[in-house]
């Protein structure tokens, strides 16, 4: 995976499944043109974006830029104005279709009548001839989020961040090659928002998918990312793409790190830039 | 739970309804109440006991009614609630058909059901139905369109179809809101059935008992009736509380 990948335009042959050659360019989400009003109120002004399949994208904007908005429509859920978009070769509709989006929502939306580990494996349980190949870990998955003693109880029994980890684990146990995070710690705490930082990194490192986070966090969007992409206010566009070149795995400690410091400096510049307001 | 608080919670209760009788018993015995305005619960209680038999048929007659009516009823509503949670226009369009299923006294139309379904058991059924439908459509509607928006959205992200969407999401969804009316329309189920008894012909049921002690003006037979009645209602109750308690042991109200 190439840490750093800048936004290219598509080639022919980009759409081909994923050959495994190291170091190729692999088309994971191309977005072209696309755009979004909501009554007469523009959302998404022309907005284009590429990322690599297999890499780590972090979205962040002012509340309400329309973040959601558009990965809303990248996972289907939300039908476009205009433009067009590409997920692995797939349009979005036929990518949910075959099941190749896995969401983590800002609520995590766990089913209060299921139990931890029947919660973790909702998303197979759905259409589960179409589930991709090998999408049966949750319980391994949940064992390594710490959950492994809670497998019987109830989201009920549970504390916010516990909840939000089964919610992680549903979407990962599916396996699909594109992973779409909505502000997934927003309701947490910040010391239970650290925690989850460093878990999320660690789980989505060791694998292929391509990673959209989106977020209102600084720390979290450069901590996770191969890039930080910075949309303006409505109508929502990208004012920066910034590629955080620091290695991987990344560690816990990473807050202390100088190169790590000065990202989220650079970030928060290119959002007060185009906000002229202040984020969390 | 301690056993202490168990069983309080168990002796309470009975505590409550002896208190009551006896209450009602000193005012009878007491006052010197005449027998057709107040009977004394002994005298009723003796009465039921004097004919066991009798009255245990009665009340299982009326239970069935009661029972098959609400069940097809559910079945029904369940079905219907669905469509009309799926579609506001369909819902539009029945509400008032089922309001005013709800509202009109059924007592007024059950001559020409026993007319139309004949004598026995498919009057008693059908009306019980008729009675408990709008309740129970009402209660499905609103407790299928309460299912949790993050979760429904999770749901259309994997292209979950229609039907699966209800069996996973929208039925669980409901069951809150279906225990809540459940409870209500026991009361309602059983004195439909009481009513469409005493009127079908057949001689079944506690409404048969009951017409006929009006008829022979038998004030020991019409109380004991009654109290029969009530007693049924509240076995449903109980009945409806303990699957409450072991279906909805998720839910907010069962934590309070």
């Amino acid at each position: 995976m190439s840490p750093n990948p800048a936004p290219g335009t598509p080639q022919p042959g980009d759409h081909a499944p994923i050959d495994g050659a190291q170091g190729a360019r692999r088309r994971g989400v191309t977005v072209r043109g696309l755009t979004k009003a909501f009554g007469s109120r523009p959302v998404l002004a022309p907005l284009d974006l590429d990322v690599d399949a297999g890499s780590i994208v972090s979205v962040i904007g002012p509340s309400g830029c329309g973040k959601t908005t558009l990965v809303r429509m990248l996972a289907g859920l939300e039908r476009t104005d205009a433009g067009s978009i590409t997920l692995h070769g797939l349009d979005p509709q036929a990518a949910r279709q075959a099941k190749q989006i896995a969401v983590v929502p800002q609520q995590p939306g766990l089913l209060p009548w299921r139990t931890v580990e029947a919660n973790a494996r909702l998303l197979l349980d759905v259409r589960p001839t179409a589930s991709p190949t090998g999408a049966d870990d949750h319980l391994a998955l949940l064992h390594e989020v710490g959950l492994g003693d809670v497998l019987g109880h109830h989201p009920h029994q549970l504390s916010g961040g516990m909840q939000q980890r089964v919610a992680l684990v549903r979407a990962l146990a599916l396996h699909a090659p594109l992973l779409v995070l909505d502000e997934p710690f927003a309701a947490l705490d910040e010391i239970t928002r650290a925690d989850m930082r460093v878990l999320l990194t660690r789980l989505v490192e060791g694998r292929s998918a391509t990673v959209l986070l989106v977020t209102h966090s600084i720390p979290e969007a450069v901590a996770l990312g191969d890039r930080v992409l910075v949309m303006s206010p409505r109508p929502a566009r990208v004012v920066a793409d910034i590629p955080v070149d620091l290695a991987r795995p990344r560690s816990a400690t990473l807050d202390d790190d100088p190169a790590f410091v000065a990202l989220c400096s650079r970030v928060r510049h290119a959002l007060h830039g185009s906000s002229g307001g202040a984020t969390r | 739970m301690s056993t202490e608080r168990r069983s309080t919670r168990l002796v309470a209760p009975l505590a409550g309804v002896a208190a009551f009788l006896l209450v009602w018993e000193a005012v009878v015995r007491v006052g010197e109440v005449r027998p057709f305005v107040l009977r004394a619960p002994s005298r009723i209680f003796g009465y039921v006991l004097d004919h066991p038999a009798d009255f245990a048929a009665a009340a299982w007659v009326t239970a069935q009614h009661a029972l098959l009516g609400s069940a097809a009823a559910l079945v029904v509503a369940l079905g219907l609630g669905a469509l009309l949670a799926a579609s506001r226009l369909l819902e539009h369009a029945a509400a008032p058909v089922l309001t005013l299923l709800q509202v009109t006294p059924f007592v007024a139309y059950i001559a020409s059901v026993v007319l139309w379904l004949g004598p026995g058991t498919r009057p008693a059924v059908f009306l019980v139905g008729v009675v408990c439908l709008p309740g129970f459509t009402f209660a499905a509607v609103d407790g299928m369109r309460s299912a949790d928006p993050a979760a429904r959205e999770l749901l259309r992200s994997v292209n979950a179809g229609r039907l699966e969407v209800l069996w996973r999401l929208r039925l669980p969804s409901a069951l809150p809101s279906l225990f809540t009316s459940a409870r209500y329309h026991v009361g309602l189920a059983l004195i439909a059935a009481y009513l469409v008894e005493g009127g079908n012909f057949a001689d079944e049921g506690l409404g048969a008992i009951g017409r006929r002690a009006v008829a022979l003006n038998e004030g020991d037979a019409l109380w004991a009736a009654i109290v029969v009645m009530a007693l049924l209602g509240m076995l449903g109750l109980l009945a409806i509380s303990a699957a409450r308690r072991s279906t909805l042991h998720w839910h907010a109200s069962q934590r309070t």
